[in-house]
């Protein structure tokens, strides 16, 4: 029977099409939704992901552990599958239920990890009940940035802040908790991230003094960059370790980096899945996508950090690195780091 | 006004006015309410619990650092208004006084700066106010200066300074509109009985451009009141103001009620001052 299209019969079918399409593409295209900062999610490696697995992935930078937040509490995890997070903040994603736990059968290549992160039961925090909520990925140590020109002898302690010399000349990042911490490791406090109330007050104090001796705040590796290149600068506490002196060097700094005796607080970034994760196994494969050998590599070459597949120089034997902790009061240490900066 | 006779009384015309009155509420009201009731929740371990209470309220007057972080950035602000429409001024008068095309040519290149990222002019600004920035080579260079000087950068001159520069086409857009509006014949007339320019200025152009003023002055008021990145960009230690306060609360602290609390606060303020320009400006006329 041949069928007399009419100009009714085509109208309808035109006006069809698109949702006849869109339901035979949604069996098809998947979706992954990816939450990173920048260097964790570069574009070779989505592309050929993406080649992969014929999935289409997004990604969001952001850039501070804030927005992360805001974001994935604020969609009560719904906006996004997977994203990176730190062991720090991490705990509060698990509390507030916005994750799922990770299947190791889907992750071949976790297996291969730096002896360092094999056993994830030594590695503070991602493990819960039994449950591996996140996998770790990329670290790197929170230590001190001096001008070797203006900075002799080369520093070995955070101490060195307070040092009326470099009043005005000094940079900080502007974050209470890490602030708080630091300086509980210069007073000598073993546990940094669960202090009392008179230990707050008596770092709160103690920072007041550093403030005093700053310039000014930064909150992005390049802000600090920019603001070493327009001002006399000395010393930077580096919030973003090998990143900012990568960048520091490649714009000609006479810098050095340093990892403080008292110990160094280290991050350890991972990825987590969300609690309103779309497609399980796709993310996962995401997650093992990205813990190849030549991933890792490319991504402490890019980036300077230290990844967890392949030895990099972030860290020397010798160096005391103290992994960040959920602090005992976000909020708390927040309040107090307002009340810090609001003193003359 | 646009429909007459039968036809304003239609269905067309009252779906219009429906719609009309239907925006501003969803857009406008219905976000204000959400906040406001979100002031009176509180936060216990990171969740936010909805039981109501005045406690962020209490908290504001009650907690020592506020109140005198709004003092001061109030202080701040108007001098940001006072000297944006100080230096808006003469640059809207000689505009209102070109003829022809060139004034409106002009006027847009005045409106330019809008036109660029925000964060982008803060940190040109930045740059050309530090220890190694313009400014200081230029007074290094002409003999000023033996020495870099930070007078100018991380401190609350700055802050005043850069929000001053960002905020300057805002004040003067509103001074020009109503310096355009007077009238050529009562200039002209004021000419022909005898008054000098200044006297006429002083007498008739100053006063009707009164309403221009306060507008000018009023909104980079606001629009400073509630600024927090020129602080945290070019404060250094010292720029520490409300609208900081307002977005810490928003960030680890996941203090949302508080910060509500504190916009609520700071509107209140906002609406205060608003009126008190309003009052001034009648008085004057």
């Amino acid at each position: 029977m041949t069928m007399n299209i009419n100009r009714r019969t085509a109208l309808g079918l035109a006006l069809a099409a698109p949702a006849i399409l869109r339901s035979s593409r949604a069996f098809a295209a998947k979706e992954l939704r990816i939450m990173a900062w920048q260097g964790y999610a570069d574009d070779d490696w989505v592309k050929e992901f993406q080649e992969q697995t014929g999935s289409t992935a997004k990604v969001v930078f952001i850039g501070t552990d804030d927005e992360i937040w805001a974001k994935i509490k604020g969609s009560e995890g719904k906006d996004f599958d997977v994203f990176a997070v730190n062991t720090a903040q991490l705990q509060r994603y698990i509390d507030g239920k916005l994750t799922t736990p990770h299947d190791l059968a889907k992750l071949p290549n976790q297996k291969d990890v730096l002896p360092r992160f094999r056993d994830l039961s030594k590695v503070k925090g991602v493990i819960r009940d039994g449950k591996v909520h996140a996998i770790p990925f990329c670290f790197d140590s929170i230590g001190l940035i001096y001008d070797k020109d203006k900075v002799n002898p080369a520093p070995d302690s955070f101490e060195i802040l307070w040092d009326p010399k470099y009043q005005g000349k000094i940079l900080a990042y502007d974050n209470g908790e890490h602030n708080f911490s630091f300086t509980a490791l210069t007073l000598g406090i073993e546990d940094p991230f669960h202090l009392t109330d008179e230990q707050l007050t008596k770092i709160k104090d103690k920072l007041i003094k550093l403030k005093q001796n700053i310039l000014s705040f930064y909150t992005t590796p390049d802000e600090a960059l920019q603001l070493y290149k327009n001002n006399d600068v000395a010393l930077i506490w580096a919030n973003y370790g090998q990143q900012q002196v990568k960048a520091m060097k490649d714009a000609g700094a006479n810098i050095e980096y340093v990892n403080p005796k008292e110990g160094a607080l280290a991050w350890l970034d991972t990825w987590a899945m969300t609690s309103g994760v779309q497609d399980f196994d796709l993310a996962e494969a995401w997650v093992n996508f990205l813990l190849q050998k030549k991933i890792g590599q490319q991504l402490s070459e890019r980036t300077g950090f230290g990844n967890t597949v392949v030895e990099t120089g972030s860290a020397s034997a010798n160096d005391k690195l103290v992994w960040l902790d959920f602090v005992e009061d976000p909020t708390k240490r927040s309040d107090l780091w307002n009340e810090i900066k609001a003193q003359p | 006004m646009i429909f007459v006779g039968s036809a304003r009384t239609g269905l067309w015309p009252r779906a219009l006015a429906a719609f009309a009155y239907a925006l501003p509420v969803i857009v406008i009201a219905l976000p204000l309410f959400s906040f406001l009731s979100y002031s009176f929740f509180r936060v216990d371990n990171g969740e936010i619990v909805r039981d109501l209470g005045l406690f962020n309220y209490r908290r504001f007057f009650t907690d020592a650092i506020f109140i005198p972080v709004l003092l001061q950035t109030c202080i701040l602000c108007l001098a940001v208004a006072g000297l944006a429409t100080l230096i808006g001024y003469p640059v809207a008068f000689q505009l209102a006084n070109l003829k022809g095309r060139r004034r409106y040519f002009l006027l847009l290149l005045v409106l330019v700066p809008l036109l660029m990222s925000y964060i982008i002019k803060i940190y040109a600004i930045r740059s050309i106010l530090g220890g190694n920035g313009f400014l200081n080579r230029f007074l290094l260079w002409a003999g000023f200066i033996t020495q870099p000087s930070s007078l100018f950068v991380f401190n609350l001159n700055a802050v005043l300074l850069t929000l001053t520069i960002l905020l300057i086409p805002f004040a003067i857009l509103p001074i020009f509109l109503s310096l355009e509006r007077i009238p050529k014949s009562l200039i002209e007339a004021s000419n022909d009985l005898g008054a000098t320019n200044l006297q006429t200025f002083r007498w008739i152009v100053l006063p009707l451009s009164l309403p221009g003023i306060v507008t000018a002055s009023t909104f980079v008021f606001v629009l400073a009141i509630g600024d927090f990145l020129t602080p945290q960009m070019v404060g250094g230690q010292s720029g520490f103001t409300f609208g900081r306060i307002i977005y810490s609360q928003f960030g680890t602290a996941f203090n949302w009620p508080f910060g509500s609390a504190l916009a609520a606060i700071l509107t209140f303020v906002i609406v205060i001052v608003i009126g008190l320009g309003n009052r001034l400006e009648r008085r004057w006329l």
